[in-house]
């Protein structure tokens, strides 16, 4: 089913089209499987929906002027959560039957596997924000600017998100071809990603509270998916294939 | 950040300025000696407590963050011999394991 | 030299620190709002300065790694990561310390703090991944790590925007000049004694990946003949 979808790659060299159809052929791939099975966005989405419902619990009964503070932290803290569930599975499928290594076999560009990837990740996380974002301003009403300002919430969603994305999918990535264990995604992905979080964070309560500097924040974030995109995509290649001679040890010994 | 010798209170002038003036009223005879009332006093004493209590709330602060520094170095020094001792014992358990393979 | 060099700078380090604590504790006029307890200053400051510099240290030497697969910069910043925890650890305790006494309060959430805090989870998840990631997982590490340095300004700007009352501080830029007099021996000090520290991690760190490959080597040797 891969090899077929890797046959109907363009294989000239670089056609300026290469890249991004590339790309986008990985991800087709990958989503047409999504489209047959529901899994992720089904396992996912259920989460998200758990994960709301826990917060509507433990935050039902906030005042409205404490619901400002709060609603940007539950809403990103959901996107951390989901954004690691998924990663985990994509790359899991991955693991399970050895294609990413046979994706980079073969005569395919890197980024595009990247970007690929990254692609599929951040659809199934809007897929969640679309269950998420409408949640949380139901559950509470200090939320509602969200809803007034439907083309800022989006902006803001797709820009956080990305920023969650490009980092995740480099460091699941490695994890799923250096055979490591998923617990250490969390730990790699969490600290790395607060800033981020935090930028989004600060643009989501200026959104609510109808604040001045909301634009100069996204534009911020917008500068900040910029940088970590352009970083992830050129450590991907390294992260995952290596470039030097040294050959690594097998296993590092313990002493003691 | 200041240092508290450019400090100088108000009135410091005021008071050296009586105290140079001070000479020229006496002689030989009878001089009232200048205390201080009462009030001031227990101001002044006052003012020493809190400054005692503030000096050993600092003393007590520093030991504390210098102690932890030093016990971090110290603690990471101790970590690095007992990997070099591990490390000692595998090159000798190598050393072994060749020797017996010959 | 290799062997002298980490001995001659912790030998340094411990000439310097006694001088840089007596200039601190017996030279230095007392500062006129904080009194004392502002000592602590002259350790807290130049830690955080070493940490920043290490934390760099470990993203450069990753970025080599990454890029050479050199062992000597792997050894590196594997160091270099180990002594941010260090000299983090030591910075986020003099810290609240010295707030407790001046602040009255340990934890204010100023920019700086939660900056150095979240830099030392970033490299605390590090060296978990170096200690428990499996054969393979170095490579991720290193990038974690460059993400780590680049994230350094990103984490400041990020935390400012985040607590926008935070108070301003320019502290260092306006020290009287018998302050900065005892700031540098301190700086000195300690500035030697974590080189001298780095160095003979490298040099253990270098120890234990030759005597891996000798393992390897002598458990394939049998094979072979």
């Amino acid at each position: 089913m891969r090899e077929a979808a890797l046959s109907t790659l363009p294989r000239a060299k670089n056609a300026p089209m290469r890249l991004p159809r590339q790309a986008w052929l990985l991800a087709r791939n990958d989503l047409r499987q999504e489209m047959r099975e529901w899994e992720l966005v089904a396992t996912a989405g259920f989460f998200t929906l758990v994960v709301l419902v826990m917060f509507a619990l433990a935050f039902a009964t906030l005042s409205r002027d404490a619901q400002v503070l709060a609603v940007p932290g539950m809403l990103w803290l959901t996107v951390a959560f989901v954004g690691a569930l998924t990663l985990t599975r994509i790359f899991d499928r991955e693991r399970e039957s050895d294609t990413l290594r046979a994706l980079l076999a073969a005569p395919v560009e890197r980024l595009a596997i990247y970007l690929g990837k990254a692609l599929v990740t951040l659809l199934v996380l809007l897929g969640c924000c679309a269950i998420l974002v409408p949640g949380v301003v139901l559950l509470f009403p200090a939320a509602a600017p969200l809803a007034e300002h439907p083309i800022q919430t989006v902006t803001l969603v797709v820009l956080g998100c990305l920023a969650y994305t490009s980092v995740g999918t480099l460091f699941a990535a490695g994890l799923a071809t250096s055979g490591g264990k998923n617990v250490l995604l969390s730990v790699i992905l969490y600290p790395l990603t607060t800033p981020a979080l935090i930028f989004a964070l600060v643009a989501t309560r200026a959104l609510i509270e109808n604040h001045p500097d909301f634009s100069k924040y996204l534009s911020q974030l917008a500068a900040l998916d910029i940088v970590l995109v352009g970083l992830s995509g050129w450590l991907f290649e390294s992260v995952l294939v290596g470039t030097g001679a040294r050959r690594a040890p097998t296993t590092r010994r313990r002493r003691g | 950040m200041q240092l508290f010798e450019d400090f100088e209170p108000e009135g410091a002038d005021a008071a050296g300025a009586a105290g140079e003036q001070a000479p020229a009223l006496g002689g030989g005879e009878y001089e009232p000696v200048e205390g201080r009332d009462r009030q001031s006093i227990e101001c002044q004493r006052a003012c020493e407590s809190v400054a005692a209590k503030k000096t050993a709330s600092d003393y007590s602060h520093i030991v504390w963050a210098y102690g932890i520094i030093w016990a971090l170095f110290c603690g990471y020094g101790i970590l690095m011999w007992r990997r070099a001792q591990r490390l000692a014992a595998d090159v000798e358990a190598l050393r072994r394991r060749i020797d017996n393979g010959k | 030299m290799g062997r002298l060099f980490p001995v001659i700078l912790l030998g340094v380090g411990a000439l310097t620190l006694p001088y840089s604590v007596q200039r601190v504790f017996l030279d230095t006029p007392i500062e006129r709002t904080m009194g004392t307890v502002q000592k602590i200053f002259y350790f807290h400051v130049p830690l955080a300065w070493i940490m920043m510099l290490l934390a760099v240290v470990c993203g450069v030497a990753a970025g080599i790694q990454i890029r050479t697969r050199s062992e000597r910069a792997e050894a590196t910043a594997i160091a270099a990561a180990e002594l941010v925890l260090v000299a983090g650890l030591g910075v986020l305790l003099t810290g609240p310390i010295w707030g407790h006494a001046t602040w009255g309060k340990a934890w204010t959430w100023d920019a700086r703090q939660v900056t150095t805090g979240l830099l030392w989870l970033v490299f605390a998840s590090y060296v978990l991944v170096r200690h428990f990631g499996a054969a393979g997982s170095e490579r991720l590490a290193a990038a974690l790590a460059i993400f780590g340095a680049v994230n350094v300004p990103i984490i400041y700007y990020a935390v400012k925007i985040w607590k926008t009352t935070h108070p301003d501080n320019n502290v260092v830029g306006s020290l009287p000049p018998q302050m900065w007099a005892s700031l540098w021996p301190a700086l000195g000090g300690l500035l030697a004694m974590t080189l001298g520290l780095l160095w003979a991690r490298i040099r253990l760190e270098r120890a234990e990946i030759a005597l891996d490959e000798a393992w390897v080597g002598v458990e394939d040797a049998p094979q072979e003949a």
